[in-house]
């Protein structure tokens, strides 16, 4: 299922702009930028809450293993007001998703950068390198 | 008689002269501007396309702005990180941001104005603020995470004034401000959908001096302010994720 012509329009643009951080706390509180994770899957669940929304990656792997794999992405407030919505994400459609594992090892990462089927992309969640800091 | 002529005609003139800047900005029935509205804040990157959309990021201040600080207080103010997520960033465990890293928060805020009050409902973690204008700050004021806030006119530009703020993290980047901070707010119509933000950070435990930085606010006709429970579903916390339900 295509993505709205919004969401494309407005991912095209925040991926050409290359800054945008998105949370409600710091990144690197719970993600090890030192881990960056690029997975292929069928989306599985869809948790449209707050703080962050979850997305749920059935992961399969060489031998055929399926893990489940979830990735924090931005609220939902923040991707409603940039045209992403819940219908944007369909269950049972295969994405690639982009981000950090999480800190403590888990199949949780953030979820930076989706990608589906067809190739096209959105930011849906932090992009760390633009994370202004002072220390 | 001359001279009192002479001085109120200049005072009109340069009035009128003022006001000439921003012609049709909103304003109440008594003339003062009016800044009501849903706004993208300071944390937005304004570049409001067809689709009415800004572009929400987590903002800080700007290190370059900040002035000096008092022997000693660098330490305070950068505090290394421990592991704690209370200590490290307390907004991970949904505790409050506070005044005035939420006005810095990339999420909708409303102002609500009347004669003689300034209401800010924040979307982030439903904060408010509700600011009397023109009157003076209560003599005994409890420290708390959103200050004690009163406002006046100077001229066009309405200036909030906020003490009472108890030690917290001036920003996401994780600054600390002591409980000696005073904020001063001035905002200010560039035209009738974009406010200047400027801020004031006044903390002697932390700064040799005041400094100050300058943000725009823009006005979203169309927005409405969205519930935000932080305590939703908060995982990963520290670091530490628990498994979802799909994931057992």
């Amino acid at each position: 299922m295509p993505a709205p012509k919004i969401l494309l329009a407005v991912a095209a643009s925040l991926l050409l702009a290359n800054s945008v951080l998105l949370a409600h706390h710091a990144y690197t509180a719970e993600f090890d930028t030192t881990k960056p994770v690029k997975l292929t899957g069928v989306l599985a669940k869809l948790d449209w809450s707050n703080p962050h929304i979850w997305v749920y990656l059935d992961v399969k792997d060489d031998k055929g293993v399926v893990t489940t794999w979830g990735f924090s992405a931005s609220p939902p407030g923040m991707l409603q007001r940039r045209g992403i919505t819940r219908n944007s994400l369909k269950l049972g459609e295969v994405l690639t998703i982009s981000g950090h594992r999480a800190k403590d090892g888990s199949n949780n990462a953030s979820g930076n950068v989706v990608t589906f089927a067809d190739g096209r992309d959105a930011l849906i969640g932090q992009d760390q390198a633009v994370n202004p800091t002072l220390k | 008689m001359k001279r009192r002529f002479a001085v109120s005609f200049v005072a009109v003139a340069a009035a009128l002269a003022g006001q000439s800047k921003v012609p049709e900005i909103p304003r109440m029935p008594g003339g003062q501007p009016n800044f009501s509205g849903v706004w993208a804040g300071p944390a937005f990157t304004h570049i409001v396309g067809p689709n009415d959309t800004d572009t929400p990021r987590v903002t800080n201040f700007d290190r370059a702005k900040m002035a000096p600080f008092q022997p000693g207080a660098q330490a305070k103010f950068l505090q290394p990180p421990t592991g704690d997520p209370r200590h490290d960033d307390p907004t991970e465990l949904c505790l409050p941001d506070g005044h005035p890293r939420e006005a810095l928060a990339p999420y909708a805020q409303q102002i609500v104005q009347t004669p003689d009050s300034l209401v800010f409902l924040y979307e982030y973690m439903h904060f408010f603020r509700v600011i009397p204008i023109g009157k003076p700050h209560p003599a005994d004021i409890d420290l708390t995470f959103m200050g004690n806030s009163v406002a006046r006119w100077e001229r066009d530009t309405l200036v909030i004034d906020t003490i009472g703020l108890k030690e917290w993290t001036l920003s996401a980047s994780n600054g600390w401000h002591s409980d000696a901070l005073h904020t001063i707010e001035r905002l200010r119509h560039i035209d009738a959908a974009t406010v200047s933000y400027e801020i004031t950070i006044d903390d002697p435990k932390i700064f040799t001096k005041p400094w100050s930085q300058e943000f725009q606010m823009k006005r979203h006709p169309t927005w409405s302010l969205l519930e935000q429970v932080c305590e939703e579903n908060n995982r990963c916390q520290g670091g530490n994720c628990t498994a979802s339900d799909s994931q057992k």
